[in-house]
């Protein structure tokens, strides 16, 4: 049988670790308002020297600065940010089947943008509450399993526990909600990128930022890690101090990411399947690459859905739909161990 | 490098480990006998410090073991688990290379020398060929050579081998013990290794310790400590004891 360097096609990773760039450039030119590639970096030299591109439009800019470009690089860290998340704890937890919700992050953050939503308003942003909420959830989730290196079946149990309880506090806050709040509430909890603005960006990237690059440093130690604890204790990790920072890394990531953007579902656990289909199970390989595919993928979706309709699915909603379907497909076509 | 154990204690909720006094020379091979439930892998488990809460004092060369760092214990003692369970697929070599944890920072990656490192360990287990493959794609007695190379990578002086022969036919064997016994004498390891094969411990190690409900009953060379009475004390059965060209087999 092939052995793992046959499922290492070099051009192919660079292709993928480079596509978000490219995607970035299209995705700044698609939507209801179309500006064409000249267009776009007419634009962009406009902005950085006013005098030499007098004829462009200030709506151009006021579309790609003030529009665009937010929600784009929004849906790249997004992306990158949790399907980095789920990458990584799938091998903290050596169980392909996890993902960045089990550890009550999402529920949580989704509770507390509800909360301030429907109690403070709109004038407050709800991804503050988020934040705190998600934050509340997993500290709930890690001290009542106890220490960090007990089993993860009672740090599974706990997370599912606590999903369930913050699940119950957001139908509570749904029931309060006035019609009005609920639509908007529901729009946010489906995963949403069109309320994307540089004051969401200014709190959700530099701490995303910070998660990836823990996560991108530690990634040839989430492999060691991803052994059994007594392996990998034996083998001279500090296996309790080093899943905290991993803990600690992904949980700020996810919760940067729910609380500005709501539940985008699948894509944690997706990418990093299809990078280790393509790649194998090599973390410093499956960091990076899951970044990158899981930006270019929020990207694509968010691109079809602003080029295609006239108006817009939220974008969790999409990345289920398409994205189940494409896992089930290659996980047929491929019918071999890739984890 | 030697290894001194005094008083070593450790308790789960329905059994308890208690060691006084036992000491271990370095390039030999250590059998740790004794039935099911005996504290053999509890012991191992111990001395490696994979179990976090031992009481008593381990001694390495005089170093206390408990004052250590990860990577510093790690540096000297290794221990191999009797399987890997392979939730995910690296490949022999990527496996192998994990060896090098203790030498390597939290954020670092492998250098040129631990890479190198890892290819000789590799060699020297005679599974060169196998780099590429998948760890799920060979078979269960490679596995286990590749859980030894990824020991030796980890170039501690004492390695603790935890059953490396369960499941293994008798070819498969004698081919890992021959390698223990290579490790011992070309690369001057101090091992422990449990066995439940009475005939493959007494022939391929230089002591021999019997463990029973979590106590040592007896220890000493392997020749004089491998008597009838003994391992009938042990076992709680009838056996005996054929020499046959010079080997020992059990009949029970």
């Amino acid at each position: 049988m092939s052995g793992q360097n046959n499922r290492r096609p070099k051009g192919l990773a660079v292709f993928i670790l480079i596509l978000p760039l490219f995607l970035l450039l299209i995705s700044l030119s698609i939507g209801s308002y179309g500006i064409s590639p000249r267009g776009l970096f007419k634009t962009v030299f406009s902005v950085v020297s006013p005098a030499s591109h007098p004829d462009v439009p200030a709506a151009y800019r006021d579309i790609l600065l003030r529009i665009r470009l937010p929600r784009v690089l929004l849906a790249m860290a997004v992306g990158a940010a949790l399907s980095v998340s789920g990458a990584s704890l799938q091998a903290l937890f050596k169980n392909p089947l996890v993902n960045e919700y089990i550890l009550g992050i999402s529920s949580g953050a989704a509770f507390g943008a509800a909360l301030s939503l429907v109690f403070l308003g709109r004038a407050f942003p709800p991804q503050v509450g988020g934040f705190v909420f998600g934050v509340v959830a997993v500290g709930a989730v890690l001290l009542i399993s106890g220490k960090a290196e007990s089993h993860f079946i009672s740090l599974l149990l706990t997370g599912i526990i606590v999903t369930a309880f913050f699940s119950a506090l957001l139908s509570l806050v749904e029931f309060f909600a006035s019609p009005y709040v609920l639509q908007a509430l529901f729009f946010w909890l489906m995963g949403s990128l069109s309320l994307a603005s540089w004051k969401d960006l200014y709190i959700s990237l530099p701490l995303i930022a910070v998660g990836l690059v823990i996560l991108y440093l530690l990634r040839w130690r989430l492999n060691v890690l991803s052994m059994s604890d007594e392996e990998a204790r034996s083998l001279g990790v500090n296996v309790r101090r080093e899943k905290m920072l991993v803990i600690a890394a992904t949980t700020l990531i996810t919760a940067a990411a729910t609380a500005i953007v709501g539940i985008i579902g699948w894509l944690g656990f997706i990418v990093p399947h299809l990078v280790r289909m393509m790649f194998g199970a090599d973390n410093r390989r499956v960091v990076p690459l899951s970044a990158a595919m899981g930006a270019s993928i929020m990207m694509i979706a968010d691109d079809i859905i602003r080029g295609l309709s006239s108006f817009e699915i939220p974008i969790g909603i999409f990345t289920s739909l398409v994205g189940i379907p494409i896992f089930l497909v290659l996980l047929k076509k491929t019918r071999k161990v890739w984890l | 490098m030697s290894i001194r154990v005094t008083n070593l204690a450790f308790a789960f909720p329905k059994f308890s480990l208690r060691v006084k006094e036992l000491a271990f020379e370095s390039a030999k091979v250590t059998a740790i006998v004794g039935p099911n439930g005996a504290g053999k892998t509890t012991f191992l488990k111990c001395v490696g410090a994979v179990l976090p809460t031992a009481k008593g004092s381990l001694f390495i060369d005089g170093r206390d073991l408990a004052a250590l760092k990860s990577r510093e214990r790690a540096r000297l003692v290794c221990y191999v688990p009797q399987e890997h369970d392979t939730t995910f697929n690296y490949s022999v070599s990527d496996f192998v290379l994990m060896g090098r944890a203790a030498y390597i920072s939290a954020f670092a990656l492998p250098s040129q020398e631990d890479t190198r490192a890892a290819a000789e360990a590799l060699d020297f287990v005679g599974l060169t060929g196998y780099a590429d493959r998948a760890i799920s794609e060979i078979s269960s007695g490679e596995r286990r050579l590749v859980l030894i190379a990824r020991a030796l990578a980890q170039q501690s002086d004492i390695l603790l081998m935890d059953e490396p022969t369960t499941f293994l036919d008798p070819k498969h064997e004698t081919e890992v013990l021959q390698l223990v016994r290579k490790l011992a004498v070309e690369k001057m390891k101090t091992i422990l290794v449990t066995l439940h094969s009475l005939e493959m411990a007494v022939q391929h190690s230089d002591q021999m310790v019997f463990m029973k409900r979590g106590e040592v009953v007896a220890h000493g060379k392997s020749a004089d400590v491998f008597q009838e009475s003994l391992l009938e004390s042990v076992y709680d059965m009838k056996m005996k004891i054929i020499d046959w060209e010079g080997r020992k087999i059990v009949l029970r």
